[in-house]
C-alpha cells in the first residue's frame, strides 16, 4: 500500500488562492463578495507568513498581522457600516455587462495568460518568486477585468481591492517585504480610499436612487 | 500481467458484483442522513433493496403511444452501466479488463445510457417526457467541454486515459505533491454532482415539472423496468463516486495481488465512498435548487477550473 | 497488369453506358432500372479496384503523351481509399435509387436523373484518378456542372433555382482558387503532371505557402468550410434525396482529397517551422467550421438542412484532424502524425457512410409522408419500422456513441487532441487544449441535435395527418440503406478494418493490427496511455444484457403487461398538440447560446373586443432563430450591390459619354509616358 510522503505547500497555498479569487469573482450579492474579500485575505496573510517561515524575515510576520487586522477585519466593517443605509436590490449585480459563465472562463484565460507573460519575462528566481509572482499578475488582471465588467459601482470596488491585493502579493514576493513604514503607509491609504469611495456611493445612491454607473454618465454637459 | 490465468477476470467479476450489490445501499445512506439532518427519522439503510424487489413482482403498465425503444431502454442502461463498471478499479490499482477500454469508453457508454433515456422521454408523448429530455439535452451539451477538459488535465498529469494507468499514478504523486489536480478535483466534484442528480442541480425527491430532470424522463415506467432503471442510477452514482475516490484519494488503494493487501483495499474503498456519499448529502441539505439558466454558470466554474489546472502543469 | 487497367476501363465504361442509356430513353418505367443497373456494377467495381490496388501495386495508365493533353491516370493508395468511399456510397445510393426515382415517375425527363447520376460518379472517380492539372480541373468541372443540374433538378420550386444558383457560383469561384493555385506551381515546376509537384527541391517555399493558401481556400470552398459553407445548407436541401447523399457523403470528401494530395503528397512536411502555420491555420478553421456547423443544426426544421449543417460540422472536425498531423509532424513526432491523420482519414469514410444512410432515410421519410418538415412528423418508428430502425444506426454512429464506428473515429481525434502535451512549445500546448473545449462542445451539440431529430420525427404521437398516414418504403430503399447501416456497425465494433484499410492505403509506418490486439497507444516510456478493444466491449454488454434477463424473470417471475394510455394527471384526452416540439426541444440551447442565433420570441394576442382584454381569441406564439452568417452574406451582397450601383453611372448609354472616356484613356497614356511614369 502506498501512502503520500511529499506535501508541496508553497503550490498548495497558490491554489487556494486562486480559488478564493474565483468564489470573490462569482459572487453576486454584496455581503458574498466582501465574505469572499475576507477569506482571499485571510488565505494572504498566511502566505505572508509561509513566506516569512521560509525566508526567516520577522518583519512579515508584522506585516502579515496587519494584513488581516486591517483589510480581513477593518475594512469589511467599514464597508458594511456605510452601506447599511443602502437598499439591497441596488448592491446585487442582475445584469453585468459580460453575463456570468463568460467571465469566468474570461478569467481562466487571463491566469493562463498571466503564467505566459511570467515565462515570457523569463526573471531570475527563487521558489517563491515563480509561485506567487505570476498569481499576483492573475490578480490584478481578474481585478481589472472585473472594474470592466460591473455595473453597480459597490461592485467595481471589489476590483479595485482585488488589484491593491494583487499589488501587494506582487511586491511581497519580490522583495521578500518592504520595509514596515511603506506597509503601513500602504495600509493607510486603502482604508482611506475604502471610506472616501463608500460616502461618495452613499452620496450617488441619494442623488440617483441606484449605483448603476450608467447615471453617471448623464453629469455630461450635454 | 505475464500470463493468462483464470483468478483475474473472475476477480474483476466479482468486483464489479460487488458494486452492483452494494450501490442501493450507498443509496440508502444517502437517505438517512440526509433524513436525519432534516431532524426525520427516514427510512432503513437498506429500504432501496426491499423497493427494488417489489418492484420487480409487480405488473408493467406500458403506454400505448410508445414503441420498442422504451421497452428496451431499461435494459440498455443497465448493461452499459454495469459495463462501465468493469473498467473501473475498485480496491486494487489495475482493472483486470482495464487494457479493454479507457475513461473516455466508460463517458461513451454511459452517453449511450443517457441517448436511449432521452429518447424514451420523447417517446410516451407526454409533456413531461418532453420537459426532462430538453433539460437532459441542455446538461449533457454543457457537461461534455468540462468533462472533457477535466479528463484533459487528469490525462497529463497522470499519464493516459487508461483508468489503471491513472489509479496507479495517482497513487504516486498524489495531488499534495502537484497541486494542479485540486482544480481537476474542483471540477470533477460539479460534473459528479450534475451527473447523478443532486442539488442544486436537480431534485428527484420531487415530482414537480420545475425540478424534475432526470426524474421527468423516466416517469412513465413501472414494474420491472423501473427496478432496472432505479437499480442502473444507483449503480452509475457509485461507479462515478468509486471513480472520484481512485482518482484524487487514492491511499490504501493496493498494488498487488495479495490477499490481505485487497481485503484492505476493499475496506478502504468501502469507508472513503460511504464517507464520500454522506459529505455530498451534506452539501445538498445546505442548498436550495437553482434557477435552471443559473446552473451553466456552475458548469461554467467547472470548465474555468481545469482550464487552469492545465496552466499549472506547464508551470 | 492486364487486369487492373481492364477493370478502370469496364468501371469507365459501365458509367458512360448508365448515361447514354439515361439520354437516350425516356417515358418508360422500366428505364429505371437501365440506368441504375449500369451505376450498381460499376460502382461495385470500383470498390473491388481500390482493394485490388490496396494489394497490389498503384495503377498508372497512360493514354497519350502530349505536352497538355497528358491523359494520366494514376490510382495509388490515397486515390483508391477515395475511390473505395465512393465506390460504397454510390453501390448503396444506386440499389437506393432504383426505388426512389419513381418518386419522379411524373415527369417528364425522368431519365436525365439517370444520366446525370451515372455522370457524376464518374466525374468524381476521375478526378481522384487524375494525375495531371488539365484533366483534374476537366473532370472536377464536370463534377460541379452536373451536380449543379441535379442540384435544380426540381427546377419549378423557385426555392432550388436560387440555391443552384448560389451553389454555382461559389463552386466556380472554388475552382479558379484551385486553378490559381495549380498555375502558381505550373510556373515553378514547368509541367503540367502531378509527378513534377513532388519533386521537393524545385518549388521555393513562398511558392507553397501562396499555392496553398490559395487551394486550401479553393477545396475548402467545396469542403463547406466556415465562412465558404454558404452554398451547402442550401444545395443539399434543394436536391432529390439520393443525389443529397451523395453530394454531403461523397463530393466533400473529394475537396478533402484534394487537401491530402497537396498536404502531404506534394509537400513533405518535416522538422522546419514553415508548415506549422499551416496546421494552426487548418485547426482553427477546422474547429470554427465544427462549432457554427453544429450550432445553426440545432435550431433547423429542415430535415435536410439539419443534415447539411451536420456535413459542415463533421468536415471541420476532419480538418481538426488533419492539421494535428501537420502540426505534430512539423515537430518530428511521426506517430503522433499518423495518429491525427488515421483518426482523420477514419472519420472521412465514417462521415460518407453515415451521412449517406442518413440522407437516404430523410429520402424514404420524404417519399412516404411529402413533407420535410420535422414539425410536421412523429410516431414514423410505428409506420416504418425498419427505416426507423436504419435511421436510430446511423443517428448512434454521428453522435459518435459505442459500440459503432463513429465512436471510433472520435475516439481516435480525442486521443490525438490529448496528445499534444508532447509538443515542446508550451503556448501551443496550452492554446490546442483550449481548443479541444471547441470540439468537446462540438459532440455534445451533435448528439443533442441529432437526438431531437431522432425523437421528434420517430417518436411519440403523429403531429399531421402526413405522418400518420405514412408506409414503409420499397425494398431497394431499404436494402440501399441496409447496406451502410451495416457497415457502420461492422466497423464499429472492428475497428481494425478500418485502421489497417487506411494504413495500407496511406503507406504509413505503423504495424497493421491483428483482430485480437487492443488498439493502444503507448508513450515514449512504454507505458500505455490508452487502449481500446472494442469487440471485448461487445461482449461484455451482450453477456451483462442476457445475465440480467435472466436474474429479472428469475427473482420477479412472471409479471404481465398491460397497455394504457400515458399518464395525463387525470386530466385525459392528450392530443398531440400537448407534446414537445421540436422547437421547444431546442429552445434552453438557444436561449444559452443566444448571441449566436438572436432568437425572438413574440406573442401576439387577438381579443374578441377591444375594451375587454381579459378574454382572448387566440394566442399565437412565435420563436423565432437567425442565422447571422447569412445575415453577413446579405449584408456584404448588399454593400456589393450598392457600390456597384454608383460605379453603373458610367454607362450612361450615350455615345459622346464613351468617346470622352476613350479621349481620357489615351490623354492620361500620352502624359504618362511624356513625363515617363510608364517606359
Amino acid at each position: 500500500m502506498i501512502f503520500p510522503t511529499e506535501i508541496n505547500l508553497l503550490d498548495i497555498s497558490a491554489v487556494i488562492l486562486l480559488v478564493a479569487t474565483f468564489e470573490l469573482m462569482v459572487s453576486r450579492g454584496f455581503s458574498n463578495w466582501v465574505n469572499a474579500y475576507r477569506y482571499q485575505t485571510i488565505v494572504l496573510a498566511g502566505i505572508v507568513a509561509l513566506i516569512a517561515s521560509i525566508t526567516n524575515i520577522w518583519e512579515l510576520y508584522i506585516v502579515s498581522a496587519l494584513t488581516f487586522g486591517i483589510k480581513a477585519v477593518i475594512i469589511p466593517k467599514i464597508l458594511f457600516y456605510v452601506t447599511k443605509k443602502l437598499d439591497s436590490p441596488i448592491k446585487l449585480e442582475i445584469h453585468p455587462y459580460i453575463n456570468m459563465k463568460l467571465s469566468v472562463i474570461i478569467a481562466a484565460l487571463l491566469v493562463a495568460m498571466s503564467y505566459f507573460i511570467f515565462l515570457y519575462l523569463d526573471i531570475k528566481s527563487n521558489e517563491i518568486i515563480q509561485v506567487f509572482l505570476p498569481v499576483s499578475f492573475a490578480l490584478f488582471f481578474i481585478g481589472l477585468f472585473v472594474i470592466v465588467s460591473r455595473r453597480k459601482a459597490l461592485n467595481q470596488m471589489m476590483g479595485l481591492l482585488t488589484i491593491e491585493n494583487g499589488l501587494f502579493l506582487f511586491a511581497v514576493s519580490l522583495t521578500h517585504g518592504f520595509s514596515l513604514i511603506i506597509e503601513i503607509g500602504l495600509m493607510a491609504d486603502i482604508v482611506l480610499g475604502v471610506i472616501i469611495s463608500s460616502i461618495l456611493l452613499f452620496r450617488m445612491s441619494i442623488t440617483f436612487d441606484s449605483i448603476d454607473i450608467k447615471n453617471l454618465e448623464s453629469l455630461r454637459d450635454d | 500481467m505475464s500470463e493468462f490465468s483464470i483468478t483475474e477476470p473472475i476477480f474483476g467479476i466479482s468486483q464489479v458484483l460487488l458494486l452492483v450489490v452494494l450501490s442501493p445501499l450507498i443509496v440508502g445512506i444517502m437517505r438517512k442522513t440526509k433524513a436525519k439532518s432534516q431532524k426525520r427519522v427516514g427510512s432503513s439503510i437498506i429500504q432501496p433493496y426491499f423497493y427494488i424487489l417489489k418492484l420487480v413482482k409487480k405488473e408493467e403498465v406500458v403506454s400505448d403511444q410508445s414503441s420498442w425503444i422504451f421497452r428496451c431502454n431499461p435494459w440498455v442502461n443497465f448493461a452499459t452501466t454495469v459495463s462501465a463498471a468493469f473498467f473501473i478499479p475498485v480496491s486494487i490499482v489495475y482493472s483486470p479488463f482495464g487494457v479493454m477500454g479507457d475513461i473516455l469508453l466508460v463517458i461513451g457508454l454511459f452517453g449511450l445510457g443517457k441517448f436511449f433515456t432521452i429518447l424514451s422521454g420523447l417517446d410516451v408523448s407526454s409533456s413531461f417526457g418532453g420537459l426532462g429530455s430538453s433539460r437532459e439535452i441542455m446538461f449533457s451539451v454543457l457537461v461534455e467541454p468540462a468533462l472533457l477538459i477535466t479528463i484533459f488535465v487528469i490525462a497529463i498529469f497522470y499519464g493516459g486515459t487508461n483508468i489503471s494507468m491513472i489509479a496507479t499514478s495517482a497513487n504516486e504523486i498524489s495531488f499534495l505533491a502537484s497541486p494542479g489536480v485540486i482544480f481537476a478535483l474542483i471540477a470533477f466534484f460539479i460534473i459528479l454532482m450534475v451527473e447523478t442528480g443532486k442539488l442544486p442541480f436537480d431534485n428527484p425527491l420531487t415530482h414537480l415539472e420545475l425540478t424534475m430532470i432526470h426524474e421527468a424522463t423516466v416517469l412513465e415506467y413501472s414494474g420491472k423496468s423501473l427496478a432496472l432503471i432505479e437499480w442502473s442510477q444507483s449503480i452509475k452514482q457509485i461507479i462515478l463516486l468509486t471513480l472520484f475516490v481512485n482518482i484524487f484519494i487514492p491511499w490504501g488503494i493496493s498494488d498487488n495481488f495479495s490477499l490481505t493487501e485487497i481485503s484492505f483495499g476493499m475496506l478502504f474503498i468501502i469507508v472513503k465512498i460511504i464517507s464520500l456519499g454522506i459529505l455530498i448529502t451534506l452539501i445538498e441539505t445546505r442548498i436550495a435548487k437553482w434557477r435552471l439558466f443559473r446552473v451553466p454558470d456552475l458548469i461554467a466554474i467547472s470548465i474555468a477550473s481545469s482550464m487552469i489546472g492545465i496552466v499549472f502543469f506547464f508551470i | 497488369m492486364l487486369e487492373n487497367f481492364h477493370l478502370v476501363y469496364a468501371i469507365v465504361g459501365f458509367f458512360s453506358l448508365g448515361a447514354i442509356l439515361g439520354l437516350f430513353s425516356r417515358g418508360k418505367s422500366q428505364h429505371v432500372y437501365l440506368t441504375y443497373i449500369p451505376s450498381i456494377i460499376g460502382s461495385f467495381l470500383a470498390v473491388i479496384l481500390s482493394i485490388v490496388v490496396f494489394t497490389s501495386e498503384d495503377i498508372h495508365i497512360t493514354l497519350s503523351s502530349q505536352q497538355i493533353f497528358n491523359f494520366e491516370i494514376f490510382i495509388d493508395g490515397v486515390a483508391a481509399f477515395f475511390i473505395l468511399i465512393i465506390g460504397l456510397i454510390s453501390f448503396a445510393v444506386s440499389i437506393y435509387s432504383l426505388s426512389y426515382s419513381k418518386k419522379f415517375d411524373d415527369k417528364k425527363n425522368n431519365s436525365n436523373l439517370g444520366m446525370l447520376v451515372n455522370l457524376f460518379i464518374i466525374s468524381m472517380i476521375l478526378v481522384v484518378a487524375s494525375n495531371n492539372i488539365f484533366f483534374f480541373l476537366i473532370f472536377w468541372e464536370l463534377m460541379s456542372l452536373t451536380s449543379f443540374f441535379l442540384v435544380i433538378y426540381e427546377h419549378d420550386n423557385e426555392n432550388n433555382l436560387k440555391s443552384g444558383l448560389t451553389y454555382l457560383v461559389m463552386t466556380h469561384l472554388g475552382t479558379a482558387f484551385i486553378m490559381a493555385s495549380f498555375l502558381f506551381m505550373y510556373a515553378q515546376s514547368g509541367s503540367f503532371s502531378f509527378d513534377s509537384f513532388r519533386d521537393a527541391g524545385i518549388i521555393p517555399d513562398y511558392v507553397r505557402d501562396v499555392a496553398f493558401i490559395l487551394a486550401f481556400i479553393g477545396f475548402g470552398t467545396k469542403a463547406g468550410m466556415v465562412p465558404l459553407h454558404i452554398w451547402l445548407p442550401q444545395a443539399h436541401p434543394s436536391a432529390p434525396s439520393n443525389i443529397s447523399a451523395l453530394m454531403s457523403a461523397v463530393m466533400l470528401k473529394i475537396a478533402i482529397y484534394g487537401i491530402v494530395r497537396y498536404l502531404f503528397d506534394f509537400n513533405s512536411i518535416d522538422d522546419s517551422s514553415n508548415y506549422l502555420w499551416w496546421g494552426l491555420g487548418i485547426v482553427v478553421i477546422g474547429s470554427v467550421s465544427a462549432l457554427v456547423g453544429i450550432l445553426y443544426a440545432l435550431v433547423e426544421r429542415d430535415i435536410k438542412r439539419i443534415l447539411a449543417f451536420s456535413s459542415i460540422e463533421n468536415i471541420g472536425i476532419i480538418l481538426i484532424g488533419l492539421g494535428l498531423s501537420v502540426v505534430f509532424a512539423s515537430f518530428n513526432l511521426t506517430s503522433l502524425s499518423i495518429l491525427a491523420f488515421v483518426a482523420s482519414m477514419f472519420h472521412t469514410l465514417n462521415h460518407a457512410i453515415f451521412k449517406g444512410l442518413l440522407f437516404m432515410t430523410a429520402g424514404s421519410i420524404h417519399y412516404s409522408t411529402h413533407t420535410k418538415n420535422i414539425e410536421d412528423l412523429g410516431g414514423l418508428i410505428k409506420k416504418m419500422p425498419w427505416t426507423g430502425l436504419m435511421f436510430l444506426i446511423g443517428t448512434i454512429a454521428i453522435i459518435g456513441l459505442p459500440p459503432l464506428n463513429g465512436f471510433i473515429s472520435e475516439w481516435l481525434i480525442l486521443q490525438s487532441l490529448l496528445s499534444v502535451f508532447q509538443i515542446s512549445s508550451t503556448i501551443l500546448q496550452v492554446s490546442l487544449a483550449f481548443a479541444s473545449l471547441a470540439l468537446a462542445l462540438t459532440i455534445g451539440l451533435a448528439a443533442a441535435t441529432f437526438v431531437r431529430l431522432f425523437g421528434i420525427s420517430f417518436l411519440s404521437k403523429s403531429r399531421t395527418l402526413k405522418a400518420a398516414n405514412a408506409i414503409e418504403v420499397p425494398r431497394f430503399m431499404l436494402t440501399g440503406k441496409a447496406i451502410l447501416a451495416s457497415s457502420c456497425i461492422v466497423l464499429g465494433i472492428l475497428p481494425f478494418i478500418g485502421i489497417n484499410l487506411i494504413v495500407t492505403a496511406f503507406n504509413l509506418s505503423y504495424t497493421p493490427l491483428s483482430p485480437f490486439e487492443p488498439l493502444s497507444i503507448i508513450t515514449e516510456d512504454g507505458k500505455s496511455f490508452a487502449s481500446l478493444m472494442m469487440p471485448a466491449v461487445l461482449m461484455i454488454l451482450l453477456s451483462i444484457f442476457v445475465s440480467i434477463f435472466v436474474f429479472v424473470k428469475i427473482i420477479g417471475g412472471k409479471t404481465s403487461t398491460k397497455k394504457y394510455n400515458t399518464w395525463d394527471c387525470g386530466f385525459g384526452g392528450l392530443s398531440e398538440r400537448t407534446q414537445y416540439t421540436a422547437t421547444s426541444l431546442a429552445e434552453p440551447l438557444s436561449r444559452l447560446f443566444a448571441v449566436f442565433y438572436k432568437p425572438k420570441n413574440e406573442i401576439i394576442n387577438s381579443f374578441y373586443s377591444d375594451q375587454n382584454q381579459y378574454l382572448k381569441k387566440s394566442i399565437e406564439v412565435s420563436y423565432t432563430t437567425r442565422n447571422i452568417f447569412e445575415e453577413f452574406y446579405d449584408l456584404v451582397l448588399s454593400f456589393n450591390l450598392y457600390i456597384l450601383n454608383k460605379i453603373r453611372k458610367i454607362q450612361t448609354g450615350k455615345i459622346n459619354a464613351y468617346i470622352l472616356y476613350i479621349m481620357i484613356a489615351l490623354l492620361s497614356l500620352l502624359f504618362a509616358m511624356g513625363t515617363g511614369i510608364i517606359e
